[in-house]
């Protein structure tokens, strides 16, 4: 599931030079959708128009499918020309509702451990915002081998994933992750054409180097 | 021939004369642009939001954090009189954060925005509640949004050390996203204890002794959110 960011009345990042965000990241998605059948897999844009589907739509789309990777895509008006970000979202345990006794201020230096995570299949249904959670692993190894593969032709990106509280991701039920290229305000539209298909061809093969680790499902 | 020449360098010498002085004088005048504009949003900063003052300040070397680069934030210690109450002292170390940037390129808010409120529950919840101008002046994207809540959380929780998660508030409401990207709809992890879960595990960020937020993210709203919808659990067995 490949999800071109923004659309409609919501540009995205605007550079000087010309090119918007939803525009870049429609054509990026179309770019990738061609080299991903080219190798057997099943490709579904969340959009391939200039509609703006809301992140829910987004996330229920992305959750009607099984065995499904989510890759958001996104370009910022922010960093290194040039470079890519792959980020998933990392769940932390719930805050741990503390007796008053427990209060910070009663003793700073024990902080009160962790509670564990509830249970979030006791009803055989995840919440809404927390369906993310259960492919929180999986979404930062896919994030990891995206970024090993970025890596290579966006010189000067991370060597590594990050984490980030990225909205998209959130309600999605399957590995997910966003990939950010920087930036709309160093790039005109012909450097964005230049990058379409190397990141394609990343893209491919960071999920190539997931899949045998993550599912046997077909592609 | 030889005449002409030397008309041709004597004009060109001539030339980059001109030029050179120009742009030493075109320099000047930037500098001497940029201070006046500096100086003149210091001094609307300090008519709109008056220094914090309490009878507990104690002058201290406070860790606060800007850009470095374009995808790094750095500390950088500034003598600040902070407050031994922890709600005022966040309010000076946010109100320090946006108003002290040392240039514009390390700024990690927009000089616009606010600090409205800050709030400390029992519990260690802080709860900073930022103008509009937070969301609208920011530059879109992930990592801009990331490097200003980074910037927040890592300055937050080195200068008070007893907060233990954040919620952002826009104008006192909610927030979905900061602006398009970040999740604001949780709370952000705050000196989190020694024994937490590594769940990001091999990340290079988080390997660190005092992991930089880059691998911080927002702790879930409560399950029972009258908004909550639900979707199917994944079966174990074909998933992770």
């Amino acid at each position: 599931m490949l999800d071109p960011a923004h659309g409609g009345t919501d540009p995205g990042a605007r550079g000087q030079n010309g090119p918007i965000e939803k525009d870049v990241t429609l054509q990026f998605a179309r770019v990738a959708r061609v080299e991903l059948v080219r190798q057997g897999y099943r490709v579904v844009l969340t959009r391939d128009d200039d509609s703006n589907p809301s992140y829910d739509d987004r996330a229920a789309f992305a959750n009607s499918y099984h065995d499904a990777i989510f890759i958001t895509l996104h370009i910022s008006s922010t960093g290194t020309p040039g470079t890519a970000r792959a980020y998933f979202y990392h769940f932390w345990s719930p805050f741990p509702p503390q007796s008053k006794s427990a209060a910070p201020d009663a003793d700073e230096t024990n902080p009160p451990a962790p509670a564990p995570a509830p249970p979030l299949a006791a009803s055989g249904l995840i919440p809404w915002n927390e369906a993310q959670r259960n492919y929180a692993d999986a979404s930062h190894r896919l994030a990891d081998q995206l970024q090993i593969q970025l890596a290579q032709p966006f010189s000067g990106s991370p060597a590594m994933s990050k984490a980030g509280a990225i909205r998209g991701l959130r309600s999605v039920a399957a590995p997910a992750v966003a990939i950010e290229i920087s930036s709309v305000a160093d790039s005109n539209a012909a450097s964005f054409t230049a990058m379409a298909t190397p990141l394609a061809v990343s893209i491919s093969k960071g999920i190539q180097a997931f899949r045998p680790a993550n599912s046997a499902g077909a592609k | 021939m030889a005449r002409k020449w030397k008309i041709v360098v004597a004009a060109l010498a001539i030339a980059v004369v001109v030029g050179l002085l120009s742009f030493h004088s075109l320099r000047e005048r930037v500098q001497r642009l940029s201070q006046a504009q500096s100086a003149e949003e210091q001094a609307r900063r300090e008519v709109l939001a008056p220094p914090i003052t309490t009878p507990t300040d104690v002058t201290v070397a406070a860790k606060l954090f800007w850009a470095a680069a374009p995808d790094q934030l750095a500390p950088v210690a500034i003598q600040l009189p902070l407050s031994a109450d922890p709600a005022q002292r966040s309010k000076q170390i946010l109100h320090a954060l946006i108003a002290s940037a040392p240039t514009a390129e390390q700024r990690t808010l927009p000089a616009d925005a606010e600090l409205l409120g800050f709030y400390v529950l029992p519990d260690g919840t802080a709860i900073a509640d930022f103008s509009d101008a937070l969301v609208s002046e920011i530059p879109s994207g992930i990592l801009s949004e990331q490097m200003t809540v980074d910037s927040i959380v890592q300055t937050l929780e080195n200068n008070v050390p007893t907060l233990r998660r954040l919620k952002i508030l826009i104008h006192g409401q909610e927030a979905e996203t900061l602006a398009g990207h970040l999740d604001l709809t949780g709370y952000f992890e705050l000196n989190p204890p020694a024994e937490q879960p590594p769940a990001a595990g091999t990340s290079p960020s988080q390997a660190a002794p005092n992991p930089p937020p880059a691998a911080r993210t927002a702790v879930p709203p409560p399950a029972t959110s009258p908004a909550a919808k639900s979707v199917p659990a994944p079966q174990s067995t074909t998933k992770p």
